[in-house]
C-alpha cells in the first residue's frame, strides 16, 4: 500500500533560508500531495483486471449507443424500411447474413436487424442511466435531510420510505402506464402512436424513479446518522455554518463511498427492469428498437431464427453481467472490509 | 410484546389504507375520463351512464372513495347493461369489460400464483442451502470457487432471459399448465414442473450465497469446535450443529422472499402461460380494465405487508436476541 501523503522535502538544497525572499519556483516545490479515500478506491479499482474488462464492455455497449446512426448508416440501411421483398411468403427471410442485412432481417416485417441492434442499446441505457441518476438525486437529499433533521421531518420521509418499500413495484409499473396515458388526458383506447411511445417512456422513467430511491435513502440516512454526531459536524454548526453548507460541503463529501457503491450496483437493475417490463408489454412500444421488444417478437421464431431472439439475449446478458460484476468490484475498492 | 405486535399491525394497516386511497387517487380522480376508459373500446351512451352512476363518479372524491371502502368492508351494488348485480364483501370493484366482480377474478387466480410459488420455493430452499452447506465445507477448493462463479452467474442474468430460454428449449419437460391439485395432484405437477425448475434454479443461486456464508460462520463458532473435540462425525457436526445455528438468517430471507415472489411471479406465469395473478394483470392492462388493475395492486400490496408483518413477528419469537425497539 502507498503511504496516504508523500511530502516533498521542505528545503531544496541550496535555497535561501529566509522563505519571503525565496524566489517563487522554489516555493512551488513545497507541497504535499494529498491522496483523497476516493483516488485511493480508484487506485485499487484500476488494478482490478476484472473490473477492467467489465467496464471495457459497458463502454463499448456506450459506444455503441452514442455512434447508432454512423453504424447503420455504415451498413447502409435503417430501423423502419420494410424489406417484403426478401421475405418469403409464410413470413420467413429468405437470406441470413449479406454484405447489405449484416445480422439478416426480421421474419414477417422485414427490418434490418443490425440497425435494431445498434439503435436498440439506446433505450436500455437511457432509461437505467437516467434513473439511477434521478434517484441518487432524490434519495442522497431525502436521506441526508431526513437523518440531519431529525424530529418530524424525519418520521415523515421515513414513514415514505417505508411505505414506497412495502409496495408491489411490479405492479404498479404496469398499471403506471394505463393511468399516465389517461391522465395525459385521451382515451387510452383511441391515442395514436406517437403518444403512446412517449408515454410509455416517461412512465417507465417516473415508475423506476419512483421506486428506486427509497433504498438509497434509507442507507444515506443511516450513514448520515452517525457521521451527524462527530467533532467536524459540530465544530461547524458552531462556526455558524449554514444547514445547506453544512449538508452538502461537510457530509456529503462523506458519502461518497457508500453512493458510488449504491448507484453502480443498481444500474443493471434498471437495464433488467428496462427490458423486462418492455418484454411483458408494459415498457416501451413498437416502433421503438428495444432489445425487450426484439426479443417478445423473437419468441416465435425461436427455431426458424435462433439469431434474432439470441443476439438481443446475449447483449443484454452480457451487458448485466459486465455492470453487476463492475459493480461488485467497484464495491469491494471502495469497502475493503466486503472483500471476500 | 404485545405492544411491538400491536404497534407493528396498526403500521401495517395504515399503510394498505394508504396504498387503497393512492390507487384510487391514481385510477379515478386522475384520469380525465374514466368512465370512458372503464367501459372500454365497444361503449355506448347508456354503458357510459351506467357506469357514471354505479360508481359515483359524478360525486366529490372523498365520497368515492368512503364508497370504495365500504364496498370492500360490506359489499355494494353494480349495475351493467340494465341489471343490477351484488358484489359481495370484499368488494374490489366490478370489471366492467369481463361482467364479473374483481374479487372473483382474482380468486380464481390466487391458486395457481401460490402453487407457483410453493413448488418453486420448496426445490430453492433444499437445493440452495444443500449446495451451500457442502460449498462451505469444502472451502478454497476448485468445487467451492465452482459452485460460487456459477451462482454469481446465474443470479445476475435477468430472471426472465432465463425463464424464456428454459421456457423455450427444455422441451424435455411436461407441456405447461395448471390443473388443481384436488382434480388431479399429478397433473399438477406435471404441469407446474417447468415452472418450478426455474423458479428454483435461479433462486437457488441466491441461497446458495447465503447458506454458504451462514455455514462459514457457524462452523467457526465456539459449539463447532466443541462438538468436534467430543469426537462426533463431521457430517454430524455440519448437519446437526452447524446447519441448525445457520439457518436462522437464512429462513429470515426466505420468509421476505416468498412474499416478493406471490406478487412478482408475473415472468413466470407469462412465459409459461399459466393463468395465475400476474397474467390476469397483464391482461387487464391490455384491455385497460382499469378495476382490475387496481383490484391486483391493492392484493399485492397487502399480501407483502401482511407477510412482513408475519415474517417480523415469528423473527421475534424465533430469535430471542432481537430487541424491540
Amino acid at each position: 500500500m502507498e503511504p496516504l501523503i508523500e511530502e516533498a522535502a521542505l528545503e531544496p538544497k541550496g535555497a535561501s533560508i529566509d522563505a519571503m525572499t525565496a524566489p517563487t519556483g522554489d516555493l512551488k516545490k513545497v507541497e504535499t500531495r494529498h491522496k483523497s479515500p476516493t483516488q485511493i478506491a480508484l487506485a485499487r479499482l484500476r488494478k482490478d483486471r476484472l473490473a477492467m474488462v467489465c467496464l471495457g464492455i459497458f463502454i463499448f455497449f456506450i459506444l455503441i449507443a452514442v455512434f447508432a446512426p454512423l453504424l447503420a448508416k455504415l451498413e447502409g440501411q435503417d430501423t423502419t424500411t420494410l424489406h417484403q421483398d426478401l421475405i418469403d411468403e409464410y413470413g420467413f427471410p429468405t437470406i441470413s447474413f449479406t454484405s447489405e442485412h449484416w445480422f439478416g432481417i426480421e421474419p414477417r416485417l422485414g427490418r434490418d436487424l443490425f440497425a435494431r441492434f445498434v439503435y436498440g442499446a439506446r433505450p436500455s441505457l437511457i432509461v437505467a442511466i437516467s434513473v439511477t441518476f434521478i434517484t441518487a438525486v432524490i434519495g442522497v437529499c431525502m436521506g441526508l435531510l431526513s437523518g440531519f433533521l431529525g424530529g418530524w421531518i424525519d418520521r415523515v420521509i421515513s414513514w415514505v420510505i417505508d411505505f414506497v418499500l412495502s409496495l408491489p413495484y411490479l405492479l404498479f409499473a404496469i398499471a403506471a402506464p394505463a393511468v399516465i396515458l389517461s391522465v395525459m388526458g385521451d382515451n387510452p383506447t383511441e391515442a395514436d402512436v406517437s403518444q403512446v411511445t412517449r408515454s410509455r417512456f416517461i412512465a417507465l422513467i417516473l415508475v423506476l424513479s419512483f421506486f428506486g430511491w427509497a433504498s438509497l435513502a434509507r442507507l444515506i440516512r443511516g450513514e448520515v446518522l452517525s457521521l451527524r454526531e462527530r467533532e467536524f459536524i459540530a465544530a461547524a454548526r458552531v462556526l455558524g455554518v449554514p444547514t445547506h453548507k453544512v449538508l452538502f460541503k461537510e457530509l456529503l463529501p462523506n458519502l461518497v463511498a457508500p453512493i458510488i457503491i449504491a448507484t453502480s450496483l443498481a444500474l443493471p437493475t434498471y437495464i433488467v427492469a428496462e427490458a423486462g417490463l418492455t418484454f411483458l408489454g408494459v415498457g416501451l412500444v413498437e416502433p421503438t428498437p428495444s432489445w425487450g421488444l426484439t426479443i417478445s417478437n423473437a419468441t416465435t421464431y425461436y427455431r426458424a431464427d435462433p439469431l434474432y431472439l439470441w443476439l438481443p439475449v446475449l447483449a443484454i446478458s452480457i451487458l448485466v453481467l459486465a455492470l453487476s460484476l463492475l459493480g461488485d468490484s467497484i464495491r469491494d475498492a471502495f469497502d475493503p472490509r466486503t472483500r471476500r | 410484546m404485545l405492544l411491538y405486535i400491536l404497534r407493528r399491525v396498526i403500521s401495517a394497516i395504515s399503510v394498505v389504507i394508504v396504498t387503497v386511497v393512492c390507487s384510487f387517487l391514481l385510477f379515478f380522480a386522475a384520469p380525465h375520463d374514466p368512465a370512458g376508459v372503464i367501459c372500454g373500446p365497444k361503449c355506448t351512451p347508456e354503458r357510459l351512464k351506467d357506469i357514471t352512476n354505479s360508481l359515483n363518479l359524478d360525486q366529490p372524491v372523498v365520497e368515492q372513495i368512503g364508497l370504495y371502502f365500504k364496498g370492500i368492508v360490506v359489499g355494494r351494488d353494480y349495475s351493467a347493461g340494465g341489471v343490477t348485480r351484488h358484489c359481495d364483501a370484499p368488494c374490489l370493484g366490478y370489471s366492467y369489460i369481463l361482467g364479473v366482480p374483481v374479487t372473483d377474478l382474482l380468486a380464481r387466480a390466487v391458486p395457481v400464483t401460490l402453487s407457483i410459488v410453493i413448488g418453486g420455493a420448496t426445490i430453492y430452499l433444499c437445493f440452495g442451502v444443500l449446495i451451500g452447506t457442502i460449498a462451505a465445507r469444502v472451502r478454497g477448493t476448485t468445487l467451492d470457487k465452482a459452485a460460487v462463479g456459477t451462482s454469481l452467474v446465474i443470479g445476475s442474468v435477468p430472471y426472465f432471459i432465463v425463464a424464456l430460454v428454459i421456457a423455450l428449449y427444455a422441451t424435455f419437460l411436461p407441456k405447461s399448465q395448471y390443473v388443481s391439485f384436488f382434480e388431479n395432484p399429478f397433473q399438477w405437477a406435471a404441469g407446474l414442473l417447468a415452472a418450478w425448475l426455474c423458479l428454483g434454479l435461479t433462486n437457488s443461486a441466491q441461497y446458495t450465497r447465503y447458506s454458504r456464508a451462514s455455514m462459514i460462520e457457524a462452523l467457526g463458532q465456539d459449539f463447532t469446535r466443541t462438538a468436534r473435540s467430543k469426537g462426533i462425525s463431521e457430517r454430524r457436526v455440519v448437519y446437526r450443529h452447524g446447519l441448525r445455528a445457520a439457518m436462522t438468517p437464512v429462513i429470515t430471507i426466505f420468509g421476505v422472499d416468498v412474499a416478493y415472489q406471490l406478487v412478482n411471479t408475473i415472468f413466470t406465469e407469462r412465459i409459461f402461460q399459466l393463468p395465475g395473478l400476474g397474467t390476469r394483470i397483464i391482461n387487464a392492462f391490455n384491455q385497460y380494465d382499469l378495476p382490475v388493475l387496481m383490484g391486483g395492486v391493492i392484493v399485492g400490496a397487502t399480501v407483502l405487508v401482511v407477510m412482513n408483518l408475519v415474517v417480523d413477528i415469528l423473527y421475534t419469537v424465533l430469535d430471542p436476541r432481537v430487541r424491540l425497539g
